[in-house]
């Protein structure tokens, strides 16, 4: 299949103009406020990293709930290509896609919060995961929904969910099972790179949340690739 | 080619799709399904390109020479479903080449395969549209190209015609016959008796999933003669029920209902005349000479006359006679 459905979403990323604009430039008024504002980096990193999620989840699922719907979906697989296969170029290339219009948003919180260039290196890169790791989980929500606001209220409760794991909405306690959850959770690095962005000083930046997430994210993509024809609601066909 | 046995599927809503349906295919063969909505027609063209689980009952494609993988026969396989889909951004040729990506297609060769098929069903113009700015028919139209672009040693088509001009069915067609002769077996739906004529090699008629009539189109024909059919749309209500035949004079002999309203005053031309929904069925030992008495009668039985189509027997008459229900045409 070489990278037909990763061109496909980039393809179609670009023609839809409008919604490539509409998806820059509303998080990025959103982000400004608060940014400008003198919100308490601790609130304001929260903010951005529920945003962030949310964005990822729902980019990933309301599509794939829309396109099952149509029948593409089925169409697509009915002409031999491996379901996993599809579903991780889709969700791949949504997530960088989503990396690209969510980039002058990043940039306006560096700017605006006098974030240093290797605290900006650093968000860019627990971006990467977080994204990653927000559109698989879309996609899993898709899976489960019958309708696109299903799969709306699926995302939203599933990534609220995980970015409480992550810490983002308490102070971490280390040695409870929950600081366990965080190590692994693929949103704890982007919550701590954009605390520190926000003006909360220098992010802990150990090898260990970095390490642990991204293997978190990449046994997530595995068990997408493997259970794609269950995820696409294809009952195992 | 394709060899089904038993085949059955029942929804998950407990209506039954499907009944223990036997049917083969071997290369070369057009089979065509007609039936009505939700005779099953749909259901079997989903279970034999592997869309639906094949159980109970069992499928073999490719004569199981394919392996085990699933894979590997969807891509022997081109489908044209009854609802085009597509990704309405890209351009018809954009959706063609993703497509044949897909079916394991290098880019410059699948272009060139696009192109001329793009030529033969006369999109050719539409080639650089985005397909959201297609019709109907053009979307079909490119289905039936994506389909064909990996020349497919079997074709599911289900209602290939539905939305095409005259000039693109007799397209459409002249390719199935084409591919037929070098080997290619199609599995086609429709309701257009014409269509099936003119393509099939065998016709199956479903009726409530199952099949009631299996043959060529002659054979199946001869089941109703060759008398004229005048089909008479009327309102009002009739004498007898659906399904039922009048009494006339000549069927008073041959055992068939005779109540006690019958029409009246009936010409012995007429042989049989059967009620379907909204339409009676008349046929006709001598043609078009009769419909002044016909509709005289039925004027007098109280119905009103919408129109009148006078026609050779076709496959809705062997349908009609067999089960007693119509047909029906699609038309979009």
């Amino acid at each position: 299949m070489t990278l037909a459905v990763w061109r496909t979403e980039w393809l179609m990323a670009l023609r839809r103009r409008r919604l490539f604009l509409f998806n820059i430039l509303i998080p990025l008024t959103f982000v400004a406020t608060i940014a400008l504002s003198s919100a308490p980096a601790v609130h304001a990193a929260a903010v951005f990293t529920v945003l962030f999620a949310l964005f990822g989840t729902f980019g990933s699922s309301i599509p794939l709930v829309r396109d099952g719907e149509s029948g593409l979906l089925r169409r697509y697989v009915l002409t031999g290509v491996h379901p996993g296969v599809l579903l991780l170029q889709r969700v791949s290339a949504t997530a960088a896609i989503d990396l690209i219009e969510l980039a002058p948003t990043v940039l306006v919180i560096a700017v605006v919060r006098g974030s240093s260039a290797s605290q900006l290196v650093i968000v860019v890169l627990a971006m990467v995961i977080g994204l990653l790791a927000a559109n698989s989980l879309g996609a899993l929500s898709a899976a489960f929904a019958k309708s696109v606001a299903e799969a709306a209220l699926f995302s939203a409760a599933a990534a609220l969910l995980v970015l409480h794991w992550a810490g983002t909405f308490r102070t971490p306690v280390s040695g409870t099972w929950q600081a366990i959850l965080e190590m692994l959770n693929p949103f704890r690095p982007l919550h701590e790179s954009l605390l520190a962005a926000a003006g909360a000083g220098a992010p802990d930046v150990a090898p260990a949340l970095f390490v642990v997430p991204i293997g978190t994210t990449l046994l997530v993509l595995l068990l997408l690739t493997v259970a794609g024809r269950y995820t696409m609601g294809l009952g195992g066909r | 080619m394709f060899s089904a046995t038993e085949l059955s599927f029942t929804y998950p809503s407990g209506r039954r799709g499907l009944g223990r349906v036997t049917l083969r295919g071997d290369p070369g063969d057009r089979v065509v399904l007609m039936g009505p909505n939700g005779s099953g027609k749909s259901t079997l063209l989903r279970l034999v390109s592997t869309e639906l689980p094949s159980l109970p009952g069992s499928l073999t494609l490719f004569d199981g020479v394919h392996g085990r993988s699933l894979r590997e026969v969807r891509r022997r396989i081109g489908i044209v479903q009854d609802t085009p889909v597509h990704v309405d951004d890209l351009t018809g040729m954009e959706n063609g080449l993703l497509f044949a990506e897909f079916y394991g297609l290098p880019r410059g060769e699948s272009a060139k395969a696009l192109e001329a098929l793009f030529t033969s069903l006369d999109l050719d113009d539409a080639l650089h549209v985005p397909t959201r700015e297609y019709s109907y028919g053009m979307k079909k139209k490119l289905l039936v190209a994506q389909a064909l672009v990996h020349e497919p040693e079997m074709l599911i088509l289900d209602e290939p015609a539905l939305g095409l001009d005259p000039p693109s069915r007799e397209v459409l067609l002249r390719i199935l016959k084409e591919r037929s002769q070098k080997g290619v077996c199609s599995l086609l739906a429709t309701n257009e008796p014409a269509l099936a004529q003119a393509l099939a090699t065998a016709v199956v008629l479903l009726h409530e999933g199952e099949v009631v009539a299996h043959g060529s189109s002659s054979e199946l024909l001869a089941k109703v003669g060759g008398a004229t059919r005048i089909e008479v749309h009327v309102t009002g209500s009739p004498v007898v029920g659906p399904g039922q035949k009048y009494k006339t004079s000549t069927s008073a002999t041959d055992g068939l209902p005779a109540t006690t309203s019958d029409l009246e005053g009936l010409p012995a031309d007429i042989l049989s005349i059967q009620q379907l929904p909204g339409r009676l069925i008349a046929e006709s030992s001598s043609g078009a000479d009769v419909i002044p008495q016909l509709a005289s009668a039925i004027l007098g039985a109280g119905m009103n006359i919408q129109r009148i189509e006078i026609r050779e027997p076709d496959l809705r008459d062997v349908f009609a006679l067999l089960t007693g229900q119509a047909l029906g045409t699609q038309d979009r």
